[in-house]
Parts: C-alpha cells; sequence; structure tokens
C-alpha cells in the first residue's frame, strides 16, 4: 500500500508537469488553429533560464523561476511576430510546418547555450522526503503538484474572468467575428505565445527538479504532453489537466508494478503506455474527453 | 473551419516516432569537398626530422598547405571527425572530445608534421547527431576526402559504417570502448582502440571495490547494448567468478526517452544489493544514486566512463555521490601526472576543459599518430598502407597509459589497467584519483577471447 501512494504521488507530480506542458499546447491552438511543435524547444530553455538566474545572476529559486518565465513569455512573443503572424492566412499545416522548423532552431539554440554540462534547477526540494499518507513521498513530486496545478487554475481563472481573457476567448471561437468587434486579434496571437512560453518555462524547470539535473536531450520529454493533448482534446484546458494527471500515474504504475510482474513485455514498457493510451483514445473517442466534437456538413 | 482530425493525426505522428527523436534532426550537412585524390610521391623537405623521404599518397593527402596551416611548406593529411556534437545523448562529451583531439593534432602540427605534412582534423569533422543514418551519410560525405576517421563516436554509429570502413580501407579511432573493438572479427583490424573495454572495466573495478569491502550481492543498471550492456556482461562474469550472487540486470534509457529513473531508483531498492554496477549517462546516474540515497539505500554505485561529468556535484544528488559512489577511468583525468597529461594541460595553457572529453579525445588519438608514423616510414601513406601497419602496432600513449600492442589476440595484449577515482569537490574537474594502475584478479583471469556483447 505504501509504494502505491508513493506511486500514485509520483505519478500525480510527473503528469502534472505534462498538463502544464499539455495546456501551452492548447492555449496557442485555440488561439490559432496551429499545434505548437516548438514547444519542447521552450521548455528547455526556459530550464536553461531558471538556471542562468540561479547560479550566475545569484537569484532565489522562486524569482529565478518568475524571471525564466518572463524571458519565455517575452521570448516567445516575439517568435510569434516574427516567425508566426507573417503565416496568417495561411493553412495551419503551413504554420504547423514553421514551429517544427523554430523548434529545432530554438533546441539547438539551446543545446549550445546549456553546452557540456548538465544543469540544475537550485530548487530547495531537492532529494528531500516527507510523511504523506503514511509514507514518505520525494517532496519534489508535491510541489510539482501544487506549483503546476495553481499555474493552471491561475491561467484558468485568467481566460474566464480578465477582459483579455474574455478577448481571447472570443479569438479562439471566432477569429472574424472578434476582429468586427474590436478585438486586436493579432495581439492575442502574441498574448498565446507569451503565455504558453511562460508554462513551457515552468515546466521546464519542473523537470529540471529531477535528482541528476537536466541535459539539452531532456527537452524531448515534453513531447509527452502529445498523448495528454489527444486524450485531454485538443482545445481543452480542464482536458489537458486530466489526461496529464491520468498519463502521468499510468506511465508510474507501469513503472513500478511491470518490472517482475511482465517482464515479457520488456524493459522500459512505461515508455510506450502514453502512446498506448493515445492510440486507444483515438480508436474509442478521437476528440478527446473534454475536446470539441467536430461537425461537418454534409 | 477547425482542422481537429487533421491536427490529431499530425499530433499522432509526431506522438509515435516520438519515441526515436531523440537522435532526429536536421543536422549540419557539410559541404562536400573536392575529391583530392593524389597519387604521387611527396618528398618531406621541412627540416624538423620527420623526413620519411619519398612518400606514396593516395586519398585524403595532398601536397598543398592545409587551410591554415601551421607549416607551409607541408602538404596535408585531412583527417575526418564523426562526432556527437549538437543534439545526441553524449553531445556533452562529443564536443570536449574533439577539442581534444584538435589539441593533440596541433601539437603534432607544431612538432613539425607526419612526413612532410601537417594534419588536418577541422576541415572534415561533421555532427553524427549519435544516429546511424546520420552517420552513414556524413561519412559517404567526407569519404572521398579523408585519409582515416580521427574520431567516429558511438558503438551503433560505427558499427554502421563498417562495411563500407572496409570497402574504403579506412582506419579509424572510436569514441567508446565497447569489447568487439578489442577483436578483428569484429572490426576487420580497421579500429584503433584505447585501454579497457567496458566488460574488462566493470571487473576491474568489482576487483578493487571488493578488496575494499567484500561483496556478498550485485546488481547492474545501464543501458541496454554495447555500453550499458557490455558493462553488466562484465559484472555478471566477475560475479560468477567470485561466487557472489548477481541479482540482475536493470535496463533503463536516457531521461529524454524515460522521463525519470524512477524505475531503476525501485529496482535498486527492492534489489538491495551490497553494490551496484552502473552505465548509464551522468544525469541518470546523479538521479539513481540520488533517489535510491534518499530512500534508504545504503550499498555502493560504481560507475563507468561516461557517467560522470563535473557538474554533478552541484545537482541535488551530490552528497550522496560523494559518499556512495566510485568512478572507473582506463586513465588518470586531466588532472594525471603522465607526461601525455602534461603535454595536453600545456596545450590548454592553464585552462579547465568543462569536462573529461577532453583528456579522452587526447589520449584516443596516440594510436593513429602511431599508425601514420608506421605508415610514414614504410614510404606509404595511401589508405592500404596505412592499414596495413595496424597489425601489431605499438602504441606509445607517452605514459598515460602502458606501452601496447594492437594485435589479434587481445587476451594477451588488451589493456588490463584501471584508474578508481571518486567525487571530490576540490580536485579540477571535482573528481581525484583514489589509485591508477589498477589491475584486478578476476580481470586479469577473465578468458577474453570473444567480445562480451554485441
Amino acid at each position: 500500500m505504501e509504494i502505491l501512494i508513493a506511486t500514485i504521488v509520483r505519478g500525480v507530480g510527473i503528469g502534472s508537469t505534462y498538463a502544464l506542458i499539455a495546456v501551452g499546447f492548447v492555449i496557442i491552438y485555440r488561439a490559432t488553429d496551429v499545434v505548437n511543435f516548438a514547444q519542447p524547444a521552450l521548455v528547455i530553455l526556459g530550464a536553461y533560464f531558471n538556471a542562468l538566474f540561479v547560479f550566475n545572476y545569484g537569484l532565489p529559486f522562486p524569482l529565478a523561476v518568475v524571471g525564466s518565465m518572463a524571458a519565455m513569455a517575452l521570448i516567445g512573443a516575439l517568435t510569434e511576430r516574427v516567425a508566426l503572424r507573417p503565416m496568417v492566412g495561411q493553412p495551419p499545416f503551413s504554420a504547423a510546418m514553421v514551429t517544427v522548423g523554430l523548434f529545432f532552431a530554438l533546441y539547438v539554440l539551446a543545446a549550445r547555450l546549456i553546452g557540456s554540462n548538465v544543469i540544475t534547477m537550485g530548487d530547495p526540494w531537492g532529494l528531500s522526503r516527507v510523511e504523506f499518507l503514511g509514507t514518505t513521498v520525494g517532496q519534489v513530486d508535491i510541489a510539482k503538484t501544487i506549483i503546476s496545478l495553481t499555474a493552471i487554475a491561475v491561467v484558468g481563472v485568467f481566460l474566464q474572468r480578465s477582459k483579455l481573457g474574455l478577448a481571447m476567448r472570443a479569438t479562439a471561437l471566432d477569429q472574424e467575428v472578434a476582429l468586427a468587434q474590436g478585438v486586436n486579434v493579432g495581439r492575442m496571437f502574441g498574448v498565446s505565445w507569451a503565455m504558453s512560453g511562460a508554462l513551457a518555462a515552468l515546466a521546464g524547470v519542473m523537470i529540471g527538479t529531477a535528482g541528476g539535473g537536466m541535459v539539452a536531450l531532456d527537452a524531448f520529454v515534453a513531447l509527452k504532453a502529445l498523448p495528454v493533448i489527444i486524450l485531454g482534446g485538443l482545445d481543452s484546458i480542464k482536458g489537458s489537466v486530466v489526461a496529464g494527471i491520468f498519463i502521468g500515474v499510468a506511465e508510474a504504475l507501469t513503472r513500478t508494478y511491470q518490472p517482475g510482474n511482465a517482464d515479457f513485455l520488456g524493459a522500459n514498457f512505461d515508455v510506450v503506455v502514453p502512446y498506448l493510451i493515445m492510440v486507444i483514445a483515438l480508436m474509442v473517442r478521437p476528440y478527446g474527453l473534454y475536446g470539441t466534437k467536430e461537425v461537418q456538413r454534409v | 473551419m477547425r482542422e481537429i482530425n487533421r491536427w490529431r493525426r499530425t499530433a499522432a505522428m509526431v506522438s509515435v516516432v516520438a519515441l526515436a527523436l531523440t537522435a532526429c534532426g536536421n543536422g549540419d550537412n557539410g559541404d562536400v569537398g573536392d575529391t583530392d585524390t593524389v597519387d604521387d610521391t611527396d618528398a618531406d623537405d621541412d627540416g624538423d626530422g620527420e623526413a620519411a623521404g619519398e612518400v606514396a599518397t593516395d586519398l585524403g593527402v595532398t601536397e598543398e598547405p592545409c587551410p591554415d596551416a601551421t607549416n607551409e611548406d607541408n602538404g596535408c593529411i585531412y583527417l575526418g571527425i564523426l562526432s556527437d556534437l549538437t543534439q545526441g545523448p553524449f553531445a556533452p562529451l562529443g564536443v570536449e572530445i574533439v577539442e581534444g583531439q584538435r589539441a593533440f593534432w596541433q601539437r603534432v602540427n607544431d612538432n613539425g608534421g607526419i612526413a612532410g605534412h601537417d594534419v588536418d582534423v577541422d576541415t572534415y569533422t561533421r555532427d553524427n547527431l549519435y544516429d546511424t543514418q546520420e552517420q552513414s551519410t556524413q561519412y559517404r560525405q567526407i569519404e572521398p576526402n579523408i585519409l582515416a576517421l580521427a574520431q567516429t563516436l558511438g558503438t551503433p554509429p560505427t558499427e554502421a559504417i563498417l562495411p563500407d570502413m572496409d570497402a574504403d580501407d579506412m582506419v579509424g579511432v572510436p569514441a567508446s570502448w565497447w569489447s568487439g573493438w578489442h577483436f578483428p572479427d569484429t572490426d576487420d583490424g580497421l579500429i584503433l582502440e584505447s585501454g579497457y573495454s567496458y566488460c574488462i572495466e566493470a571487473q576491474i573495478g568489482l576487483d578493487w571495490v571488493n578488496n575494499e569491502s567484500e561483496i556478498t550481492t550485485l546488481q547492474a543498471v545501464g543501458y541496454p547494448g554495447d555500453y550499458g550492456g557490455d558493462f553488466a556482461v562484465g559484472a555478471e562474469a566477475w560475479a560468477e567468478a567470485n561466487g557472489v550472487e548477481f541479482v540482475g540486470f536493470v535496463e533503463t534509457a536516457p531521461n529524454a526517452v524515460v522521463g525519470s529513473q524512477d524505475a531503476a531508483v525501485g529496482q535498486v531498492l527492492s534489489a538491495g544489493a551490497d553494490v551496484v554496477a552502473i552505465a548509464t549517462g551522468p544525469a541518470e546516474v546523479a538521479e539513481i544514486v540520488g533517489g535510491a540515497a534518499a530512500q534508504g539505500f545504503e550499498g555502493q554505485f560504481m560507475g563507468s566512463v561516461p557517467t560522470w561529468n563535473p557538474a554533478l556535484l552541484d545537482s541535488p544528488a551530490g552528497p550522496a555521490l560523494e559518499a556512495q559512489y566510485v568512478h572507473v577511468g582506463p586513465w588518470e583525468d586531466f588532472s594525471g601526472e603522465s607526461e601525455a597529461h602534461e603535454a595536453m594541460r600545456e596545450a590548454l595553457d592553464g585552462d579547465l576543459p568543462t569536462n573529461d572529453g577532453y583528456t579522452f579525445g587526447w589520449i584516443w588519438s596516440y594510436p593513429l599518430l602511431a599508425a601514420l608514423e608506421a605508415a610514414a616510414d614504410n614510404g606509404d601513406l595511401t589508405r592500404a598502407g596505412l592499414r596495413s601497419v595496424t597489425e601489431n602496432l605499438v602504441v606509445d600513449y607517452e605514459g598515460a597509459l602502458p606501452e601496447t600492442t594492437m594485435s589479434d589476440n587481445p587476451d594477451e595484449t588488451a589493456i588490463r589497467t584501471a584508474v578508481i577515482s571518486r567525487p571530490d569537490a576540490d580536485a579540477p574537474l571535482n573528481l581525484s584519483s583514489v589509485e591508477t594502475g589498477v589491475t584486478g584478479e578476476t580481470a586479469d583471469a577473465y578468458d577474453y577471447t570473444q567480445r562480451c556483447s554485441g
């Protein structure tokens, strides 16, 4: 039972991080109809900025996190303005291909910035553990869960309650109508990318709190958000949260219980689990748990 | 109209390839240089004492000086480098290995070059992304212009081009310690390896750890294949030879693939072995050592060469590594005391490399230097001429390793010495040698008549 609890806490922790990345995908998708494949590069760049602020500029960890989120928000907005805005009016698939190119450019940049070393985040949790429901769990897993879900909640409240959030939702529903109502649609695109960049930075920091730090290649962990958005629904923040945690827990349970119980599946079968879930989701509920069901005129 | 279905399909496609995407990308496509086919004889007249009379040359050797030549009157020997420089899992090491090799060959040029030729390792350096396809592509592009490969990083990428290397008479220096490189039936005598193999490394290290504190149970953790797999075979052989219970090999993968090392940590905790022999990447080692220690594991970890990175001491796992981790290396780290180490420090003029990849690159280069000098002495710097001197080639490592003979009988000639180190925040690269020239009874007695893995 203790192992089960510890496993679930770990799963919720990493699942919350997946959800954070997935929400970044969803925000941009809702605003622009484009799936942003550059998100993993934004994640690793965010982690880099956090390490830079902590170790090179001596900022306390919380300030460094805020700083890295601000830096990535700026980079996200600039990226949209320079690389994506000219694609307005072009098929979304073309814009997505631009994001693929952006991914490689930003990833190579991050790899060069990080260089030959492992980077660490300077977080206060380290490898410390805490009593929880009769067992010990990593403080970092609790922290990941609280921070990620709080950030997502803030985004949700912002979108629901603020004037800017209303404008973003209007843009997401129908760009032309929003434009007719005086919404600066281009600005909404920029704000979406900025929010997505900030969330990516936070996710990068969460991934980088691993005991051994992280290397540039760890950016690819962010691709686990793709099964999350498929399962949760491409345009649903709520779906991202539910699916992220579900996939994180499923992965953690597989990591703990598959070795020794189902060895015939081979080593590291947990890697496959998110994608198996994605395939099943596509077969059973192609628009995801909370995604908008597509209506086609026939 | 929204194109959700299309996006779902696209996202799904990207997700499916995500498992293998760690090595995917648009690499640095090198230019295809001129085909410098020279079929003539060069006479060395630089007066540097390296003269070898008339030397036959063909591909990869020119009468014209190298770009930015150190010795303007010399011809040029072009060597290729296929390394992991940007996106692959060993890029942090690859970059420094290349730097070490550049410094090594610059020193050769500063000393007059080889038989009237400077050596160029810059023009045909390419990024293989640690990807077999990319390696093959880049090899095909640089092959017409080079005499040999000064570096081919990674066992799988190198294996991917071995048939081509055989057909091209292309000798190469591996940036890996797979046991297969010791055996001509695996590498066709083309690969000029240095030091032990992962398989022997595990046995030497375990002999040493066992002398410090008797081992009763042993576990191996690592990447499957010719790195972690080779290491694990050595560990299991050691356990069998010493009557120690081997509780299994935990196969893991880089964090970029598996996300975290939770599964490995769980299996280390549940097995509770005295010693864990580990062969993964540095960040993964730190996560496993730190994670296991935080949950009460008190055993020792013994790590293979590539498991160390100086930055690990700044990670949350730093204290656990200092307490529970020993590192096995084929030679002393950058701060070593041999003539070779002094020369590499002199080349950096007091600076420190980012990691010990620099030392690896430098020391790995000695066999190719010996081969080039032997071929030049024979008056034949053609590819075939270079290949012909590799059998029974004697390599002087300037004290970094014992003098070695490249033979087809590694059971007699393969190096079976190591250096044991521990994390040390006061050492130049956060690692200090505990004992050098370490040998082990089990490793020495091991019947090394075939490769351990692959």
